[in-house]
């Protein structure tokens, strides 16, 4: 399985009828991009840093703002040390954290928070399983 | 089309409606007594006391409270079993997840609803009245907790809980009836009817200050014939939500405690509208005179710049509708998440079991 088929049969898939992911990528903890959508925006070095420890309750980033390609998301309630879920007006994102990358997923309307969870969470799990 | 309902587990009163009426089906007590197995009319089977499953909003007694629903689904809704319906669930502030876990296999696994979908209480208590952002205050029997809602998502680092709730005045309510009457025997069904019918919040706190000069005393005969004779004791009890230092809890006053929550929600650019937009809703916030009390309280702690105000519910939602917010706010709810099937099926239970509550209920 390439990464790139990771992306595209499994985060940009139509999650049902009418509804996918506005776009997605797996980006290692070093930054590197290790397979994204197209038009999945460029986080800068910041930005990954902070999703470091962003995951923690409390963290800056839900006091500050989760930022993805300069974008800003409010963030809601996650898994800590798991999962970052935010949301930008009727959209949002998920980051799924495994060990040595992030999945993440960015929606838009129609797409629901939940499918997002869903997609970006799932493929998060296996690739943890898998040691990844 | 199976219909949904929304069920609504809250601190004293469990309460069941229909999909498109606006009113509870069903308004249902959570206090049960054990029965023998054969004991079906009549206290004859009765076993031991009366149980409260619910402890402060969070489930203590699971298999009192799967009796509860089964009671609930099948004798109060009249569900068929294998034709049972859709659940929308409105859960209590600071559900562990475990037990959020708990609850979404129970009802998949024991009572096979056809569908199901949680929300905090918080949030639907503001779509009852008709908005997305907001401080919900939520004054019920087990808890009172105070909410910050944005867009939709509760600010969840900036949720607090009061110390004192309805349970609590009842409590207290008791005390002081005994202390100021101590021939007159009350249990504590009957001072929390008491409690209902007479508690009060004086207009602002020199008038409370007043009454502990003078203040006219009601006569109420119990249903057992005794006279009790309520004072000032109904205007303690209203007080102790505005300053809890009155009976020795060492806390602030709801007024207070709502700007301290309100100002630890960032951006702070946000506090203002939330400020200028809370709901006082549950039974507790019924008290005479809190609603005015309060907004004066909060005008007088908050910042001059923002104007502290509550939100009054739309005029073509019925009247009961701050008691009842959470699932006003649910059955309205209801109508858009099932049929546009953003709940969770059986089958998506099936595969991902019951973590599949945190990522799909938002």
């Amino acid at each position: 399985m390439s990464w790139q088929s990771y992306i595209d049969d499994h985060l940009m898939y139509e999650i049902s009828p009418g509804h996918s992911l506005a776009a997605a990528a797996i980006i290692g903890h070093n930054g590197s991009v290790w397979a994204q959508s197209e038009n999945f925006p460029q986080l800068s070095p910041e930005e990954v840093d902070k999703l470091l420890n962003g995951f923690e309750e409390n963290s800056p980033l839900a006091q500050n703002g989760l930022f993805l390609g300069g974008s800003k998301y409010m963030v809601l309630q996650g898994d800590p040390g798991i999962v970052i879920r935010g949301k930008k007006g009727p959209g949002g994102c998920t980051i799924r954290k495994t060990n040595s990358a992030f999945v993440i997923g960015i929606y838009d309307e129609p797409c629901t928070p939940g499918e997002c969870n869903i997609a970006v969470e799932k493929l998060g799990e296996y690739l943890f399983e898998q040691g990844l | 089309m199976k219909e949904s309902r929304a069920s609504c587990p809250k601190y004293s009163v469990l309460q069941e409606i229909e999909y498109n009426k606006l009113n509870p089906l069903r308004i249902l007590p959570t206090s049960m007594t054990r029965v023998e197995e054969d004991g079906v009319h009549g206290n004859d089977g009765v076993i031991g006391d009366i149980i409260h499953p619910i402890e402060r909003g969070i489930i203590k007694d699971w298999d009192a409270m799967e009796d509860l629903w089964r009671y609930t689904f099948y004798t109060g809704l009249g569900w068929e079993p294998g034709n049972e319906g859709q659940l929308l669930v409105a859960e209590p502030l600071l559900t562990p997840k475990v037990s959020r876990e708990r609850m979404v296999q129970t009802m998949f696994e024991t009572f096979n609803v056809g569908g199901l979908y949680a929300v905090e209480q918080a949030v639907l208590s503001l779509y009852a009245v008709g908005r997305i952002t907001g401080v919900v205050i939520d004054a019920g029997h087990g808890k009172i907790d105070i909410a910050p809602v944005w867009e939709g998502a509760i600010q969840h680092n900036a949720v607090k809980r009061f110390e004192i709730s309805g349970q609590d005045l009842t409590d207290f309510l008791a005390k002081e009836l005994a202390r100021s009457q101590p021939d007159v025997k009350l249990d504590l069904a009957t001072v929390e009817m008491l409690k209902e019918k007479y508690a009060a919040v004086a207009e602002d706190s020199s008038a409370y200050v007043a009454t502990a000069e003078a203040c006219p005393k009601i006569q109420h005969t119990l249903p057992d014939g005794q006279v009790i004779s309520v004072g000032r004791e109904r205007y303690d009890v209203g007080e102790a939500l505005l300053r809890p230092s009155i009976f020795g809890i060492e806390e602030d006053g709801l007024a207070e405690q709502l700007l301290r929550s309100v100002s630890t929600c960032s951006p702070s650019e946000n506090q203002r509208q939330l400020i200028e937009n809370i709901v006082l809703c549950g039974g507790t916030s019924m008290i005479r005179g809190l609603d005015s009390r309060f907004q004066k309280e909060a005008v007088l702690v908050a910042n001059p710049s923002v104007r502290p105000s509550l939100i009054k519910p739309p005029e073509y939602m019925p009247d009961n509708t701050l008691i009842n917010s959470a699932w006003m706010g649910g059955a309205i709810l209801a109508k858009v998440v099932f049929p546009q099937n953003q709940h969770i099926t059986k089958a998506e239970y099936d595969e991902a079991g019951p973590p599949i509550v945190h990522r799909k209920c938002f």
